[in-house]
């Protein structure tokens, strides 16, 4: 039999029973569409996190106080404090690496804000006006914080936008005071909203002078030193130079952890690829069970169509035909019903991203070539064995039976 | 016909077609037993962290400076120019009834140094009740002794990891250890504790926490741990030491959590865990329903004959309809046994071939299975059934 023959046979046999080949298709479909849907998902969270991580800038270094000799990030290298300070003097100093572009010193804490009588608890973020361009945050009104001396701040602040609201309902912000503790801040900008980034919600910061911010938290250490690179090829370098630079000031102590952008986001890509794998595996055992399905059926109609194949023999077909045409079949339905899945899974990450705007769920074309190859080569594989079983048959006994 | 009777054609008709009949009951099978074995590992990473946890003992309340709102707060250790808690802060919740034991903690990183080696290590401020607050045991030697925060001498105890690096096997009682710029003297080693959450808890050093707030510069606690009497209620505790605090601070603002309150939390987040992770293995199971739904059509083509023959006899329509949804049911719950024997079975092979990842099977979700694959039988066999019961039996016996 020739190949388009074939097919056409296979199509004919399928047509025989619509029903049973529909089942067989939705069988096949749901097991692809899970598939696709959720690495869409899975793919998306990874996509989603990347983009967060670029929003807080790029060709980024970060310094953090302490160290753990284990190695790599772990929670306790987030919450140290350290018997020697990571002061604005090491920062400055990192600035004069060749491979750093820009540096901003980073000071954290949790005060209450007051204007008028309206009490807001909000985080205080120290810094310098570097930290701006570093962060790549965009002003919706005034300016950012003057560059002056790092170490002589004056008391002036800049809000993010959802705390322009919070304290200023219905007033201009620019210009007005707030009082952080005991000290005055005058607001001379406003951040335009940038959402979420990583933990810190950027809408919600109020950002003062890194000196200042030292004093009213009564310390001299530094949260974190953002270290912005020349460019991509220099961050290794960067991180070099910054590591070296503030052990040389600390007598020679590697007391900082040095972590790049990169190598957290690296982190981060890893673990949610291998989850995306993992639940994509937990889906495909269902393509699994549409194969068994696929050879029960084939079983069932190999059964069926006894002397069929028996007239078929008879008229000269040989045993490599009988077998091949039954392969086919298996071959065709799990296509289908892989191509009718892969529909569905589209559907299914369309939804989602309907449903989620910020949530870019595309499913990788990893994901739906495994997809879909598993399926094809689940619906042969199990195909296998009742197309030999059919390609068997003694045509004598097969056409005897009635 | 009576039940047994039906029972009996039922099972005769799954019995004529063996391979038929086996291979729909593995669909579902491989279905139960994805459902099993993943809801089995996901219970047991449930023991596993909530085992974790309590290893810090279960009776304590943990008291943190800052007041955390409900949008999410910050990472603790942050600065903050929220009056901080003090010792004397600690020791004024010795009085609250019902706590058996105050733990004013601090933390941070620094170096520790002895005969020439050095090691970076986190350093632990905590009182002489920590030992038993916390959990821990005492390898060697003693913990710290109990004496008045002001004049607490300059004591370390050492994490085994910790004691390992810098003395190696050799004895390390009465050494002196220098951290940061002071110098302790080495009076006990405690016993393993192992890793929790990716902290090395045996990479620690103890040591009063007055020299600890000394050596890191800083005027409050990270932390006040209260472990209370067994049989005291939490609650009342927690209230207790909150209006405490509150008395002295003026106002709230700090933030009390209970080990009670935690544990359900996290206990809470495991099981949607738990229960994501059966939703996914159920996509198995949806795809063996579609199988025997397959299956039934199949069998009630083939075998309209025989219906036909039935209804000719005087069979009501109802015990034809209810013959085949039977069918489809016994296949279903074959199948679901089969999957949680399976399940089960693999489950156990995790158990000897990883001893590391602890795996229990839920008695609720084997349960569940079993049940749902009933209902899914039924639902698979409402449609072909209903097909075999509308049959016209004089079409049926012509159609062969």
């Amino acid at each position: 039999m020739r190949a388009p023959d074939l097919v056409a046979f296979a199509v004919g046999a399928s047509r025989g029973s619509p029903l049973r080949t529909a089942l067989l298709m939705l069988a096949m479909a749901i097991g692809v569409a899970a598939v696709v849907t959720l690495t869409a998902l899975g793919d998306g969270a990874r996509r989603f996190v990347v983009r967060e991580f670029s929003s807080i800038g790029s060709n980024l270094v970060i310094v953090l106080p302490g160290r753990t000799e284990t190695g790599g990030i772990n929670p306790g290298s987030f919450i140290s404090s350290t018997p020697r300070d990571l002061t604005i003097d090491d920062a400055r100093a990192v600035l004069r690496a060749p491979s750093v572009l820009r540096v901003a010193p980073l000071t954290v804490g949790t005060s209450e804000l007051s204007v008028g009588g309206r009490l807001r608890e909000g985080i205080v973020v120290g810094s310098t006006a570097e930290f701006i361009e570093v962060r790549q945050f965009k002003m919706a009104q005034g300016q950012f914080l003057p560059r002056e001396d790092w170490s002589r701040g004056s008391p002036v602040m800049v809000i993010g936008a959802k705390l322009r609201t919070d304290l200023f309902p219905n007033q201009a912000a620019l210009g007005q005071f707030v009082r952080v503790g005991d000290r005055r801040f005058r607001v001379i900008g406003v951040l335009a909203t940038t959402g979420s980034g990583l933990g810190m919600n950027t809408d919600e910061l109020a950002v003062v002078p890194v000196s200042i911010a030292q004093a009213m938290f009564n310390t001299n250490t530094l949260f974190r030193i953002l270290v912005e690179a020349r460019n991509r090829d220099a961050i290794a370098a960067a991180k070099r130079q910054a590591a070296d630079i503030v052990k040389a000031r600390h007598d020679g102590e590697e007391d900082v952890t040095v972590i790049t952008q990169d190598a957290l986001l690296a982190t981060f890509d890893r673990l949610i690829g291998t989850l995306t794998l993992g639940v994509a595996g937990i889906a495909a055992i269902s393509l699994a069970v549409a194969g068994i399905l696929v050879m029960n059926v084939m079983l069932v109609s190999v059964a069926q169509r006894r002397s069929e194949i028996g007239l078929l023999k008879a008229l000269g077909a040989s045993s490599a035909t009988i077998r091949s045409a039954f392969l086919v079949e298996a071959a065709l339905l799990s296509a289908a019903g892989a191509m009718l899945g892969y529909a569905l899974g589209l559907a299914g990450a369309a939804v989602i991203r309907a449903l989620y705007p910020t949530f870019p769920a595309y499913p990788p074309d990893w994901a739906v070539l495994a997809g879909l190859g598993t399926a094809l080569v689940t619906g042969i594989l199990f195909g296998v064995l009742p197309a030999r079983s059919a390609a068997r048959l003694d045509p004598v006994i097969a056409l005897a039976r009635r | 016909m009576i039940p047994a009777d039906a029972v009996r054609f039922a099972w005769r008709s799954i019995a004529s077609q063996r391979l038929r009949s086996f291979l729909t009951l593995a669909g579902i099978a491989v279905g139960i037993a994805a459902v099993i074995l993943l809801t089995s590992i996901g219970e047991g990473i449930h023991r596993f962290v909530l085992a974790e946890f309590s290893q810090f003992g279960t009776n304590v309340i943990g008291i943190s400076p800052g007041r955390t709102g409900t949008r999410g707060g910050t990472p603790p250790g942050l600065p903050t120019s929220v009056r901080p808690l003090t010792l004397d802060d600690a020791r004024a919740l010795e009085r609250v009834p019902g706590v058996i034991g105050v733990v004013p903690t601090a933390w941070g990183n620094a170096e520790a140094q002895a005969r020439g080696r050095l090691r970076r290590t986190i350093v632990y401020g905590v009182s002489a009740e920590a030992l038993e607050v916390f959990n821990m045991r005492i390898a060697v030697g003693q913990f710290l002794p109990g004496e008045g925060a002001d004049e607490a001498r300059s004591f370390v105890v050492l994490g085994p990891k910790l004691k390992h690096e810098i003395f190696g096997a050799e004895n390390a009682l009465g050494e002196r250890l220098r951290i940061g710029g002071q110098s302790f003297r080495v009076i006990g080693v405690l016993v393993p504790k192992g890793q929790f959450l990716g902290i090395d808890l045996d990479d620690t050093a103890f040591v009063p926490t007055a020299r600890v707030m000394e050596l890191f510069n800083r005027d409050g606690l990270t932390e006040i741990n209260l472990a209370y009497a067994g049989g005291v209620s939490a609650k009342a505790v927690a209230a207790a030491a909150e209006g405490l605090l509150k008395s002295r601070h003026g106002r709230a603002d700090f933030t009390v959590t209970t080990q009670e309150e935690m544990l359900s939390t996290l206990s809470n987040i495991l099981d949607i865990l738990t229960m994501a992770v059966a939703a996914l293995g159920s996509i198995s199971l949806l795809v063996g329903t579609v199988g025997i739904v397959t299956i039934m059509t199949i069998a009630v083509t083939e075998r309209t004959h025989e219906i036909g023959l039935m209804i000719a006899l005087g069979s009501r329509r109802q015990t034809i309809l209810w013959l085949f949804l039977g069918e489809a049911v016994v296949l279903a719950v074959l199948g679901s046994l089969l999957g949680v024997a399976i399940g089960f079975g693999s489950a156990q092979l995790i158990r000897v071939v990883v001893p590391a990842l602890p795996v229990v099977t839920p008695i609720l979700y084997v349960v569940l299975a079993v049940a749902s694959s009933a209902v899914i039988g039924l639902a698979a066999g409402v449609l072909p059934a209903r097909g075999a019961a509308r049959l016209d039996p004089v079409e049926a016996l012509r159609s062969e």
